[in-house]
């Protein structure tokens, strides 16, 4: 029997979605301040209006639903699926007042892309979008990849068990330290020593390969935020390939792989246990998953010949696939290059990439390399077991900060949720066939949004079907929150229909 | 606060950096090599 939620339910998520919600709304500050300071006054505007709505939305609800409740699992869960809407929803008002996008529609697919670190945009004539704007859908990109709530949780939120069951719903199953409300400060303390280190880096670049230095530190802090929180937006409509300088190409690879690395394991290097990096099981496939990856997209271009200098070859090929693994989207090509002049199999390279992602509590997509580490050691284990006497006992074990031994749960939940991707993948690519495109293209842009990578054959345009663009919205959403959050909303909107 | 607790932080960010860019590296070239042979 399904119990129908009570009033009560409804109470405990309408105020912690209210905190959340004025949290989002508080953070529009900053770009209302870098407008007034450049004297953007439209753009500002569109801030103060976006900011007011969502402000008032927020208070309204934190009124109407105060209450002394903590938060269970289940209202933890529907709190963070419901946040992340709300914040597509709020966050795509100022976007859609700048008059860049054709609706609002593709407003909203260009927040959710934001929040959800993807980088698809459907904004039109994005070269000449105003700075405060241009802040803005960076720093959603900054806000999506520490989590929504866990901005709350470091801001407004106070050391309580439903603290804990939001930041868990929001994809991120491991603490890095004892307190919820010190892992998100910590999270935010690794953000930012990158965000001043890779700003002066690429804001230092950018002078040298001739920029204005405010422009240029401009250009380097957005970049920086797209790169580290494996987002993929940039100021130019061109991408990375407006800046052509390998300098930048070199810098922003490594930012995007410190961005898909996991917080635990930043948390242990930088208090000491530095050969951690070459035991843990997720920098260890990271590694060789790249390799791979690499390998299938190289043989490819060589075999279509489209870049006969091999360190041209490597150079385009190895950053794509870099870009599409740790989730990032940065591209340093047209988008129809990938379909016009890379063929199938180096297309098939970047899709297994993006599908793979980068470390778990990091702020990539995907499947995650936790996950294929530990198929792959289960894989291992099970081929032991068929070659060595049916008498032998065989233990499999892994490192990840400490050793694991392998147990079955474990198997279990690292194949549902890959399973649960792989399912999120094709049925993405099936609507876009239905829609004409075909399969390669379909899965490649379906991937690319349910891994929250941003890397685009094309296929997302503004004038694409309506159904797409909330398909590829809805994979964004549910791929970023793995799952666990979007299912328990759906279950609580069925229990709130039928039960008793 | 001594000085130990400062150097790790540093440190931790080097061996960071020279993972992200020294050792993918290095795996991505023995890719390419693999390809061309």
């Amino acid at each position: 029997m399904i119990l129908r939620p009570v009033l009560d339910d409804i109470r405990t998520i309408g105020y912690f979605l209210g905190k959340i919600i004025i949290g989002l709304g508080l953070t529009m500050l900053l770009p209302i301040a870098l407008g007034l300071a450049f004297k953007e006054t439209n753009p500002v505007s569109d801030f103060l209006i976006g900011i007011e709505i969502t402000l008032l939305f927020g208070f309204i609800l934190v009124k109407l639903c105060s209450t002394d409740n903590d938060l269970n699992w289940m209202q933890g869960m529907i709190v963070v699926s419901l946040s992340w809407l709300a914040a597509m929803v709020l966050g795509a008002i100022p976007l859609y007042l700048s008059g860049h996008w054709r609706s609002f529609l593709d407003a909203c697919f260009d927040a959710m892309s934001g929040f959800a670190t993807t980088g698809l945009t459907l904004a039109q004539d994005l070269d000449h979008l105003s700075r405060t704007h241009n802040l803005w859908r960076h720093l959603i990109m900054f806000i999506g990849g520490q989590g929504i709530v866990v901005v709350a949780i470091s801001l407004f939120v106070k050391g309580f068990s439903g603290a804990f069951r939001m930041y868990v719903g929001e994809a991120r199953d491991e603490r890095v330290l004892p307190n919820v409300v010190h892992t998100a400060r910590f999270i935010w303390l690794v953000s930012l020593v990158y965000l001043i280190l890779g700003t002066l880096a690429l804001g230092l670049t950018g002078i040298l390969n001739g920029m204005r230095p405010v422009n240029a530190f401009f250009h380097g802090a957005c970049i920086f935020m797209a790169a580290f929180d494996t987002g993929g937006f940039a100021p130019q409509s061109q991408n990375i390939l407006y800046y052509h300088s390998l300098p930048f190409e070199i810098i922003t690879i490594a930012i995007m792989i410190l961005g898909a690395i996991n917080f635990k394991l930043h948390y242990h290097l930088w208090n000491g246990n530095r050969r951690e990096i070459i035991k843990n099981i997720e920098t260890l496939t990271l590694f060789a998953t790249i390799a791979a990856t690499f390998f299938i997209t190289a043989l490819g271009l060589e075999r279509t010949g489209t870049y006969p200098r091999v360190i041209v070859l490597f150079r385009k090929g190895f950053y794509q696939v870099v870009s599409g693994h740790t989730g990032t989207g940065f591209m340093t090509i047209y988008a129809r290059q990938f379909i016009n002049e890379w063929g199938n199999l180096a297309l098939v390279g970047i899709i297994s990439a993006m599908a793979l992602g980068g470390g778990t509590c990091s702020t990539t997509g995907g499947i995650k390399m936790l996950r294929i580490g530990v198929i792959f050691k289960a894989l291992k284990q099970d081929l032991k077991r068929i070659i060595l006497p049916e008498r032998a006992i065989v233990a499999e074990k892994y490192h990840h900060i400490k050793e694991v031994f392998l147990e079955d749960k474990q198997v279990r939940s690292a194949l549902l949720i890959t399973l649960a991707y792989l399912v999120l993948y094709f049925a993405g690519a099936l609507i876009g066939m239905f829609f004409g495109y075909p399969f390669l293209e379909s899965l490649f842009e379906s991937t690319s949004a349910a891994a929250n990578v941003g890397l685009s054959c094309g296929i997302t345009d503004t004038h694409m079907p309506a159904t797409l663009k909330i398909t590829y919205i809805i994979q964004m959403w549910a791929g970023r929150l793995e799952f666990m959050s979007v299912f328990t909303l759906f279950g609580f909107i069925i229990a709130a229909i039928k039960g008793k | 606060m001594n000085i130990k607790s400062l150097l790790n932080p540093v440190a931790g960010i080097a061996t960071e950096i020279v993972y992200a860019l020294l050792i993918i590296l290095a795996g991505a070239l023995i890719a390419l090599a693999i390809t061309y042979l």
